[in-house]
């Protein structure tokens, strides 16, 4: 139960807009941080510091204790290491095990049709060539959690005993590149994400096709300059030749179903890692 | 809008451009080429869950029409009053058991999708083939619109009704 709501705040505050509408709204609803209350925090703040015995002659009782405030251990970093640092870590390394605990499997899922698979932090490459085209298809894993996991976790929606399903699905990018000619077909997909999150009654395609564009070939930056066809200005037909064009070259729905499988697995390596760094960091040990 | 095709499956390599190319042609054929209309492929699992909710029938099929405009007489084209009415309604292509169904016959998959969209589109102009009458009056339009498909593409296609005295196989609507 802990496990899956912490895994629910880690997700939301991978979302860009939870956190910063939470950071934005604390302020605004907070009155001890309003300056029309600075008056009264003015004298509570004073009545608290003669409370606790630094401030006032003779016997006080103490509300605080200099625990919280000095560190309660060291380790020889010199960094700062309180007993809250020390419950955060035991709770990173139990939060650690029920993940490694509910890790399907310690080594990626493959993608079927020849795709080969390399890493560069929390991004992916897959690369196949056929034909005298090498074929790439890229993702990020960050901020890629669906949207809905946070909000049914929080409103219970799912049956008892059951946890809701944690599904990557990352914006890809698809380059096709003709051998004999310099420049690359980028095409951006997206994940539809009405079918995912509302189930099966939903009538939409699994992911869908944003953007098309000619780039130069290799690693040279991003030409803004070329003409880009946006979703809105893809018409039927067209939109149906380039989706029968990426079926073609490996990527269809069933493609798009293990990308989605894939990208959940690499997520869930990266929280682990991430839990496991920031234990090493709080604990300093 | 036009047609609005789905793919939401991934037993069947399917060809969208295809698919909605041998649409559009029916349409003109029919003359409703300012409907909208779905177009939604879904695997057996999909379709037989759709034929249990809507059909009581526990069981995947090839083709199930939802009419945007119900009680059309057969024949008769809707009168809409609204740009929102302008439209046909909804046809789930069961493309995993057309395919196996194909398979069997050795077909093609495509030619047979369109004789399947053809019956589909019927039942979404109100057509029925529940008692002999209407049974023969939809053969008859089948016929018609596949003649004409047949006439604008040179293909052989023939209606997937059989008829009345033969034996009645179709378990969708």
């Amino acid at each position: 139960m802990l496990k899956s709501v912490v895994r629910t705040v880690g997700a939301a505050l991978r979302l860009p807009t939870a956190s910063t509408s939470t950071t934005r709204a604390l302020p605004l609803n907070c009155p001890t941080l309003c300056s029309a209350n600075a008056a009264t925090a003015r004298t509570f703040t004073r009545s608290l510091w003669m409370m606790n015995g630094n401030g006032a002659s003779g016997y006080r009782p103490k509300l605080f204790t200099t625990k919280v405030l000095n560190p309660s251990a060291s380790c020889g970093c010199g960094a700062m290491h309180t007993e809250g640092d020390k419950a955060f870590g035991e709770f990173l390394f139990d939060e650690i095990k029920e993940e490694k605990k509910i890790q399907k499997s310690g080594t990626l899922p493959k993608i079927s049709g020849g795709w080969e698979l390399s890493m560069d932090g929390t991004e992916a490459l897959l690369t196949k060539r056929v034909a005298g085209e090498k074929i790439t298809v890229t993702f990020n894993v960050n901020n890629s959690i669906l949207p809905n996991f946070a909000e049914e976790a929080d409103q219970g929606e799912q049956k008892s005993g059951e946890e809701p399903e944690i599904l990557s699905t990352p914006n890809f990018v698809v380059e096709v590149t003709k051998e004999a000619v310099k420049e690359t077909l980028v095409i951006d997909c997206q994940f539809l994400q009405d079918e995912l999150a509302h189930g099966e009654e939903e009538e939409s395609d699994i992911f869908g096709i944003f953007e098309v564009s000619f780039q130069p070939e290799g690693d040279t930056e991003w030409k803004e300059t070329s003409y880009t066809l946006t979703k809105d200005s893809l018409n039927d037909s067209l939109y149906d030749h380039m989706m029968d064009f990426l079926a073609d070259r490996g990527v269809d729905n069933t493609f798009a179903d293990e990308l989605m499988e894939l990208s959940t697995a690499i997520e869930h390596q990266q929280y682990i890692k991430f839990l496991e760094e920031l234990k090493t960091f709080v604990k300093c040990n | 809008m036009g047609v609005v095709v789905r793919n939401l499956q991934k037993v069947v390599p399917l060809r969208r451009a295809r698919l909605r190319k041998d649409v559009n042609t029916l349409r003109h054929i029919l003359g409703i080429h300012k409907f909208d209309l779905g177009v939604v492929c879904v695997d057996n699992r999909r379709i037989q869950h759709i034929n249990n909710i809507y059909r009581k029938k526990d069981e995947p099929t090839d083709v199930l029409s939802f009419p945007f405009h119900e009680g059309l007489r057969p024949g008769k084209m809707p009168c809409p009053l609204h740009r929102d009415e302008l439209n046909l309604g909804d046809i789930f292509l069961g493309v995993e058991f057309v395919m196996r169904q194909c398979q069997e016959e050795s077909t093609d998959l495509h030619e047979a999708l369109t004789v399947v969209t053809a019956h589909g589109i019927c039942h979404l102009l109100g057509y029925r083939h529940e008692t002999e009458e209407e049974w023969s009056e939809m053969l008859q339009k089948e016929s018609y619109i596949l003649r004409e498909y047949n006439r604008l593409t040179g293909q052989h296609l023939l209606p997937m009704m059989k008829p009345c005295h033969q034996e009645r196989t179709l378990s969708h609507r």
